[in-house]
């Protein structure tokens, strides 16, 4: 049977490659329970840093997005942010395990949420479906949310399945939950979103069957679920920015409910609305480029 | 019960489904009966689904309702209800 393990990219087989993953996770965690929160946060970015010099392929991957985005003038610069947002993501999963220090915390966690949402929010009969990218520390975001409805989280697995497990069993999610992304059943979402829940997606990975909607001036395939939950469902929708502004400290902006009419054509339709949706994600990511997750091909 | 009136919303029901499903299916033999399930639809194709059967019809369906349709027959019984 050995000849039929399956192997990674690299040549490993994926067995002994997740298992090196998972002991890298739990060593993660044990400075992490070990550690002050302001410790644990800096010991989570330097394994940022380890991995960003480590993992050559992504790095690489990170180093052209940012250029190609056009938030760096150069080579060099394009490095030093995706060093930094490196780093960043280390602390996203400190943070984000750790979040009971900030969800309860106005000083730590401040919040901007207008009128039109909070509306929806306080009545228990209306869902939401709230967007946002791989920026700031969305988790902590959906976690903060879920004070007000339980909500679902769509997510693509792990790779690798028991760094998958660990994670789950470690964040405190209190009514955040994870859904697949692919599921037969096709009333899921809108019976979810009947209930009154939250729906919430990232929309910046390259979506195979998504249509071509400009981000950073350029192409990318971009899902259409969120928009066309709007239009069907006719849930309203708004976007979610967790940016940090200092250690262990964050400002959670929800913007206005975004509504677009039904004009007939659905190709226009969804295609407006993602567009508004790819703009604000790219007018918080031009703001702060280190705390984005550059390391995804999202140009294919 | 208006059964030629189903028969046609039936037929203009399945002539969506031809139009907008991605997935290759033998539309002719739709019927009443057929279950929902057996269509293909997956939980982001039913929504594009929806949005055309809306615009075809041009009624507003309550996606509560929807979900508790199991059959096409079913699905021509709410459009009927909704004024198609």
């Amino acid at each position: 049977m050995r000849g039929n393990a399956v192997r990674t990219r690299r040549g490993f087989p994926a067995r002994v490659l997740h298992l090196l993953e998972y002991w890298a996770a739990r060593l993660t965690l044990f400075g992490v329970d070990l550690l002050p929160p302001a410790a644990a946060s800096r010991w989570a970015a330097a394994l940022g840093s380890l991995w960003w010099a480590a993992d050559r392929p992504r790095r690489r991957v990170a180093i052209s997005n940012i250029l190609r985005a056009g938030v760096a003038g150069d080579r060099r610069e394009a490095r030093a942010i995706g060093r930094a947002a490196a780093r960043h993501m280390g602390t996203v999963l400190v943070e984000s395990m750790k979040s009971a220090l900030l969800l309860d915390d106005p000083e730590r966690l401040r919040v901007d949420v207008p009128g039109d949402v909070q509306a929806v929010l306080d009545d228990p009969e209306r869902g939401l479906i709230v967007v946002s990218g791989h920026f700031g520390n969305w988790e902590v975001a959906g976690q903060w949310l879920s004070r007000y409805k339980p909500v679902a989280g769509i997510s693509r697995p792990m790779n690798n399945p028991r760094v998958q497990e660990l994670a789950l069993a470690r964040r405190p999610r209190r009514e955040f939950r994870t859904i697949p992304k692919y599921d037969p059943d096709p009333g899921r979402f809108l019976r979810l979103l009947g209930d009154g829940e939250i729906l919430a997606l990232l929309v910046d990975q390259h979506a195979r069957q998504g249509i071509d909607v400009a981000f950073f001036g350029h192409p990318a395939k971009t899902h259409t679920t969120a928009a066309m939950l709007h239009l069907v469902a006719r849930t309203p929708l708004t976007f979610a920015v967790c940016r940090r502004t200092a250690d262990w400290t964050f400002e959670l902006t929800l913007s206005p409910l975004i509504e677009r009419p039904r004009s007939g054509d659905r190709n226009a339709d969804v295609e407006a609305i993602l567009r508004t949706l790819n703009d604000r994600l790219e007018a918080a990511i031009r703001r702060d480029p280190d705390q984005y997750l550059w390391g995804h091909r999202r140009w294919r | 019960m208006d059964t030629g009136g189903a028969s046609g919303t039936l037929d203009r029901l399945r002539d969506v489904l031809r139009e907008s499903a991605v997935e290759d299916h033998d539309w002719d033999a739709v019927v009443a009966e057929t279950p929902i399930e057996s269509l293909g639809f997956d939980s982001l194709t039913i929504l594009d689904v929806l949005y055309d059967v809306e615009e075809e019809f041009g009624i507003a369906l309550d996606p509560k309702q929807v979900v508790k349709t199991r059959t096409v027959g079913e699905i021509v019984a709410l459009l009927q209800q909704n004024g198609a």
